[in-house]
């Protein structure tokens, strides 16, 4: 079996790891109608604010054990000794919680996006904003995780929190773009960029970390 | 003889006695600087046309701004000293600066507000440059959480200066903020490429309370690294000789 098979069932295994995230997603869009009196046009405006905030807080739960139970039985030192490729190994767990959380939670979003507005060019243009801010979220919380590591979550998310919120900033500016049916690509392509240089190197500097936690 | 110096001057005993006779001049010719321009600039420069007397707390308010992203390339250039080089100097420099650090975007932060009133209407706007330096102030403490969180100082330092280097990238967004949103807030008006936009008889105090500021928080940073310096080397016996 290859690491990606070995992460994949790991984390597969650990249903609360996985499955807690998405349902805390759902809970707060749920929660999000019961909370305002609905009148629709408020509730549409306010809508989008609400699904970015939930995906954030998703994300951040989803990293919160990425390293948790490797740090504590050990397999997490021996990665750092046996493998040259830590950062690779990092990024493909990185990936797999995506995979199996990040993705289902984008999808949940078009759903919801769907029910809200009934506006299925809208809906369809969220989904790739999603798919791109919950891989960014991730990476950014597994490097508070990180950074954190052994002393709680908490801690983690106030230190990397505050790299999310430009990425909050442009979600917030590309809805306000798709429903003015204006230049739309170009938060795609900046969210695209930000991811692009995310995923290189958060990786690299999560290893040099733990490797300073494990020293 | 450069390197010499590096080596010599990276040395934390060294550093606090080159120091200890600096900082009295340090802080004399500062607060010389910063009460004249502030004089100057508070009682002598004629009102602005539109903004009034309002405008006179620029003289805080630039100087706070300028320092609390100043300060941050400092723990960012430490930091990066400290992971290549593993000079503990630059670790000591980095904890040092941070609640100081904090201390000048509050200060930044609050005097922004106050000349928010009269000159926007509002004391607080969720614009780029307002909500990114808003970060750095979260930032600030979050470094300061995260350094404290750690008995283990070693690897406290380290941890600090990778979440230091990482955070950098706020620096230059809030230096850009102003120029890649439309925001309340105005462009700068003193660049080193272009000619200042504001009159002389403003510019030379603000030029004057920019670097008296400076020289002060300086005096603070200095203090801050004495303290972490004897505190983190008790056990050194130069440091139980020091007076």
């Amino acid at each position: 079996m290859n690491i990606f098979e070995i992460e994949f069932i790991k984390l597969s295994k650990k249903t609360r790891s996985w499955l807690g995230p998405i349902l805390v997603f759902w809970l707060i869009m749920i929660a999000y109608p019961l909370t305002v009196e609905y009148i629709e046009d408020k509730f549409e405006i306010t809508f989008f604010s609400v699904l970015w905030i939930a995906i954030l807080i998703s994300m951040m739960l989803a990293a919160e054990d990425i390293f948790t139970e490797d740090y504590n039985d050990g397999s997490l030192e021996q990665s750092v000794l046996k493998n040259s490729s830590f950062p690779l190994l990092i990024s493909l767990k990185i990936f797999i919680y995506w995979l199996l959380i990040g993705i289902p939670i984008s999808g949940l979003s078009f759903i919801f996006s769907f029910g809200t507005s009934e506006d299925i060019i809208l809906s369809l243009s969220t989904l790739p904003l999603s798919l791109i801010s919950t891989y960014i979220f991730l990476n950014l919380f597994v490097l508070g995780n990180a950074l954190s590591l052994n002393k709680g979550s908490v801690l983690g998310a106030l230190v990397t929190m505050p790299m999310a919120l430009p990425v909050l900033i442009a979600l917030g500016k590309s809805v306000v773009a798709i429903e003015l049916g204006i230049n739309f690509f170009a938060f795609i392509l900046l969210l695209l960029g930000s991811l692009s240089i995310i995923i290189v190197l958060v990786p690299i500097i999560a290893a040099y970390i733990i490797k300073a936690h494990l020293e | 003889m450069i390197k010499k110096f590096i080596h010599q001057f990276a040395s934390p005993k060294t550093y606090l006695e080159k120091m200890d006779k600096f900082y009295k001049y340090l802080f004399f010719s500062s607060l010389l600087v910063y009460s004249c321009s502030l004089i100057i600039g508070l009682l002598f420069t004629p009102e602005d046309f539109v903004q009034g007397n309002s405008f006179r707390i620029i003289y805080l308010h630039v100087p706070a701004s300028f320092l609390s992203q100043s300060l941050y390339a400092v723990m960012a250039i430490a930091s990066v000293i400290y992971i290549i080089w593993k000079v503990k100097l630059s670790a000591y420099m980095t904890i040092s600066i941070a609640p100081i650090g904090a201390m000048t975007t509050f200060i930044a932060l609050i005097s922004g507000s106050i000349w928010g009133i009269p000159t926007w209407g509002t004391w607080w706007q969720w614009d780029a440059r307002i909500t990114s330096t808003l970060i750095l102030f979260i930032m600030y403490l979050g470094m300061i959480s995260l350094h404290s969180s750690f008995s283990n100082y070693e690897k406290a330092d380290k941890l600090l200066a990778w979440l230091v280097i990482v955070g950098f990238i706020n620096i230059p967004i809030i230096k850009k903020s102003v120029d890649w949103w439309s925001t309340l807030h105005q462009s700068a008006s003193i660049t080193l490429t272009d000619k200042p936009t504001i009159d002389p008889v403003m510019l030379y105090p603000l030029l004057g309370s920019i670097l008296g500021f400076f020289g002060l928080i300086g005096c603070l940073v200095i203090l801050s690294s004495k303290y972490h310096i004897l505190r983190r080397e008790k056990q050194k016996s130069w440091v139980q000789n020091y007076d």
